[in-house]
């Protein structure tokens, strides 16, 4: 094709341009105007399609569902408490670190709720120092009630709430968008959905490596660095410590030995000195053993905050937990800068991965699946050709009866049938929607209408030949007759696929789609493409009659 | 080329048997389903449905002894052409809400461990957790409540009375309950594709009557003076010809639906095929009927009114 033919709208301004040349040359005058536009439509049309599936590289204007091409379809479940928690511990951190600035004494401070927090036991001469510094720190997002012997709840209001709860998801989506590019899906799809806003869709084309597509989408990859407090090679000899109980700023965490099978348990002071969110990069190296392990920069503040802290605790073990696990906890030798290591027992394989998923970000919450649908794609073929064998055995089906029973106004039929097909078609190619199994069984169904309005306007011309109208009489009084008939069938079929649209689901709503567009469709091409056909042949001659 | 000849069959007076017909079959049929036989997909129920594509002809029975290790009751099936070497495999214990694709992992490792000759090429999965699955039955059900109360409400309004929606209505929701019932009879299970097939029914079916309340509304312009059982039957009569060519065309298509659209469709094929066959009786015998006794009532009462 040349090159000029490439852009389709030159394309089709083109072929605009032959028909209406042809029509000029052999139509009659009062329908030059209304042929001019069908057609200009329909090859707009035939323009938007082509072409229809992938050759020479170009791949196809009709986009394949999941279920025709193979894939993975997942539903998540953002566990938003997480995040509704971290923020509360972030605002327990600040309230300590406040109270203690401003020399105030007070008991605990602790988390009470996922939404709010409590402080105990402030000395009775500061009570009203320590209530106006939570007012004023906490103003606006937070609710501060005094509890009665200088303690105070602090809640968050219902509306930040919801904000905290927005963002994670909104988070969490572009955290995976950058995983899932990482990967290199084409043409994914990452959306919230669900009435109450915490689920997220993720729909991955053409991926075969499910189990790995999974675990890049599921690492939490929260990374922190925190000091050791002690480490012991059971859970109870820790607790004995610290007199049985994990202490208020510490947490339990345990990891893999340097023998097989035989875990570390290490109690970590539960503030990190630098977290996922303070890497500036993350890549596969290899250490002295040769061994794979992930080198990560730290950004500028980050650097800065860490060289103080690993100066300040040298000859201490930190410790390296990622989504819950201590990876290793190397004996700090010396003050620390902006580029360091995760070593372990890693394959390259899992590095790279761990590391692209360490660049990406971390979840601001856990996820969790709610749903989960994969598709070989040798199952995608077959269900292709099922559907395309049904749908030709269909329409094969169809046109040789209209033929018989209606002879040359069939042939009307047929063409008005292939019309109808061809929007529907370009209507997907148009606004990139894709064609799913229950889709194609969708066409059919439109098909199906389609035949109807053919049957009603053709069975409504008999009965007035039968009584003894003229043929273009006949003709006008049939399809005038059954408009209102059209009219009505359509807005209700149009109502039940507005509910199936309300699905939101894939395979559904790739029905609800195609039939929305086929009813629309079929009004156009059964009832004015057909009667435009009529008219065109039965011209101004006096016809005696009718093939019908 | 023509069907009938001006076809005059007393749909209205032989409504009543087929009514009665109707009410025993949708009694027998929900009896059917209260007592447990409608079977639900995963989609509905939650749980795990695999699709495994073996390399060689997979052996039914050494697949049931592996996977049954881990997985007790799971059902075990071929699936699709025997050729393409696929088994359907269904695992009964219910998807962890916190590890969904634990029971799938176990069965692909039982049988890489006990039919480890055949290995898998490639797997299909479904996993639903049991909170999806409780909401899609809901909105299921509250879809297709609204949707048709929604075309009953238009029905009312462009036909100028609520008994033709009322009517219209009814009808297909005696459709969509005798194809559950047939659902349940067949033991086919309920899944999307299905819903999907229900809801488009609803949709036929409301068509379909629709097509007949029309030409009586049309025949109702000038012939005010007779009865509405006879005007209603004319109706009918006079568009059965349509009746039959649309709606066996339409039940054609779907029959290749159902015998060559494979697994996946086989389900919404069937429903299809005995929705329109539903829908089309249900047209004739119940909406129309209905709107007739209806008018009949109210022209006794007319009738007594005047006469006192």
């Amino acid at each position: 094709m040349p090159p000029a033919l490439q852009n389709p709208v030159t394309l089709w301004l083109l072929l605009t341009a032959a028909l209406a040349g042809l029509v000029f040359a052999f139509m009659r005058p009062e329908l030059r105007w209304k042929a001019i536009g069908y057609g200009a439509f329909l090859l707009a049309c035939v323009v938007a399609i082509w072409p229809p599936y992938e050759r020479d590289g170009v791949p196809g204007r009709i986009k394949l569902g999941l279920d025709l091409r193979g894939g993975i379809h997942l539903v998540l479940q953002v566990v938003v408490e997480d995040a509704l928690n971290a923020t509360v511990d972030d605002a327990v951190t600040t309230a300590r670190d406040q109270a203690g600035r401003k020399g105030i004494q007070v008991g605990a401070v602790q988390r009470v709720s996922p939404k709010s927090f409590s402080v105990q036991g402030t000395e009775p001469a500061r009570v009203k120092d320590m209530r106006d510094l939570l007012r004023d720190f906490f103003r606006g997002s937070w609710e501060v009630r005094d509890a009665g012997e200088g303690g105070f709840t602090v809640e968050m209001t219902d509306l930040y709430e919801r904000q905290v709860k927005e963002q994670t998801v909104q988070e969490a989506i572009r955290t995976l968008e950058r995983r899932v590019n990482a990967l290199g899906v084409a043409e994914p799809v990452i959306a919230a959905q669900g009435s109450r806003g915490d689920q997220i869709l993720v729909q991955l084309p053409g991926v075969t490596d499910v189990e790995q597509a999974k675990r890049v989408i599921k690492t939490t990859a929260q990374l922190s660095l925190r000091l050791v407090e002690n480490t012991a090679a059971t859970e109870d000899t820790l607790l004995q410590g610290v007199g049985g109980k994990v202490p208020d700023n510490m947490e339990l965490f345990s990891g893999p030995g340097d023998t097989a099978g035989e875990p570390v348990y290490y109690l970590l002071r539960r503030e990190a000195l630098i977290t996922g969110r303070d890497l500036k990069s993350a890549r596969v190296g290899v250490d002295e053993n040769n061994q794979p392990q992930i080198n990560f920069a730290l950004n500028a503040t980050a650097t800065d905050k860490f060289a103080r802290e690993t100066g300040r605790n040298i000859g201490r073990q930190l410790a390296i937990l990622l989504d819950g696990t201590v990876y290793s906890a190397p004996v700090i030798q010396s003050k620390l800068g902006s580029d360091n290591r995760i070593t372990g027992r890693f394959t390259t394989a899992e590095a790279d991965e761990l590391s692209k998923i360490l660049k990406a970000g971390a979840l601001p919450a856990t996820l969790r699946y709610l749903q989960e649908l994969t598709v070989g794609a040798s199952l995608g073929r077959d269900s292709i050709r099922d559907g395309v064998r049904a749908s030709i055995a269909a329409m094969a089906f169809i046109t040789i009866f209209m033929l018989v029973y209606y002879r040359f106004s069939g042939l009307n039929a047929v063409v008005a049938l292939a019309a109808n097909l061809l929007i529907v078609l370009a209507a997907l190619a148009y606004t990139n929607a894709t064609l799913t199994l229950p889709g194609i069984a969708g066409i059919i169904l439109t098909v199906g209408v389609g035949v109807d309005t053919n049957v009603l306007v053709f069975e409504r011309i008999r009965e007035e030949l039968r009584n003894g109208k003229t043929v273009r009489a006949a003709v006008q009084n049939g399809f005038e007759r059954v408009w209102i008939t059209i009219l009505d069938t359509h807005a209700t079929a149009l109502i039940a696929a507005a509910f199936l649209f309300q699905f939101g689901t894939g395979p559904i709503k790739g029905f609800a789609v195609t039939l929305v567009i086929g009813l629309v469709a079929n009004v156009f091409a059964s009832y004015f493409v057909s009667k435009f056909i009529f008219e065109w042949v039965l011209g101004k001659r006096h016809v005696e009659s009718l093939s019908i | 080329m023509e069907i009938i000849k001006n076809p005059n069959i007393d749909f209205i007076g032989k409504a009543k048997y087929f009514a009665s017909l109707s009410v025993l079959v949708l009694a027998a049929g929900l009896f059917w389903i209260a007592s447990g036989h409608l079977r639900s997909g995963v989609e509905f129920s939650g749980g795990t449905q695999l699709i495994l594509s073996f390399k060689g002809a997979p052996e039914v029975d050494k697949i049931r002894d592996a996977v049954t290790r881990v997985s007790p009751g799971a059902v075990i099936q071929t699936y699709g052409d025997p050729k393409a070497n696929k088994v359907l495999v269904r695992i009964s214990q219910e998807a962890p809400e916190t590890d969904l694709d634990a029971p799938a992992r176990a069965v692909r490792q039982a049988l890489a461990d006990g039919y480890g000759q055949n290995p898998i090429l490639e797997s299909s999965s479904e996993i639903v957790g049991p909170i999806v699955g409780a909401e899609l039955r809901q909105k299921a059900i509250l879809l297709t409540v609204l949707g048709l109360l929604f075309q009953l409400v238009y029905i009312a309004w462009r036909f100028r009375g609520g008994v033709w929606g009322a009517g219209a209505a009814i009808a297909a929701l005696h459709d969509v309950l005798f194809c559950l019932a047939f659902l349940a009879f067949f033991r086919f299970e309920i899944t999307l594709n299905v819903i999907a097939a229900l809801l488009t029914l609803v949709g036929y079916s409301v068509n379909d009557t629709i097509v007949i309340f029309d030409r009586a509304r049309e025949n109702m312009l000038h012939r005010r003076k007779e009865p509405m059982a006879k005007l209603l039957n004319d109706s009918l009569n006079q568009t059965l010809t349509r009746t039959i060519i649309s709606n066996g065309t339409t039940f054609l298509a779907v029959l290749g639906l159902f015998l060559f659209g494979g697994e996946v469709l086989r389900g919404f094929g069937f429903t299809m095929v005995v929705g329109i066959l539903v829908g089309t009786y249900s047209t004739l015998f119940i909406a129309v009927p209905l709107v007739s006794w209806w008018y009949a009532r109210q022209e006794r009462a007319g009738a007594s009114a005047k006469a006192a």
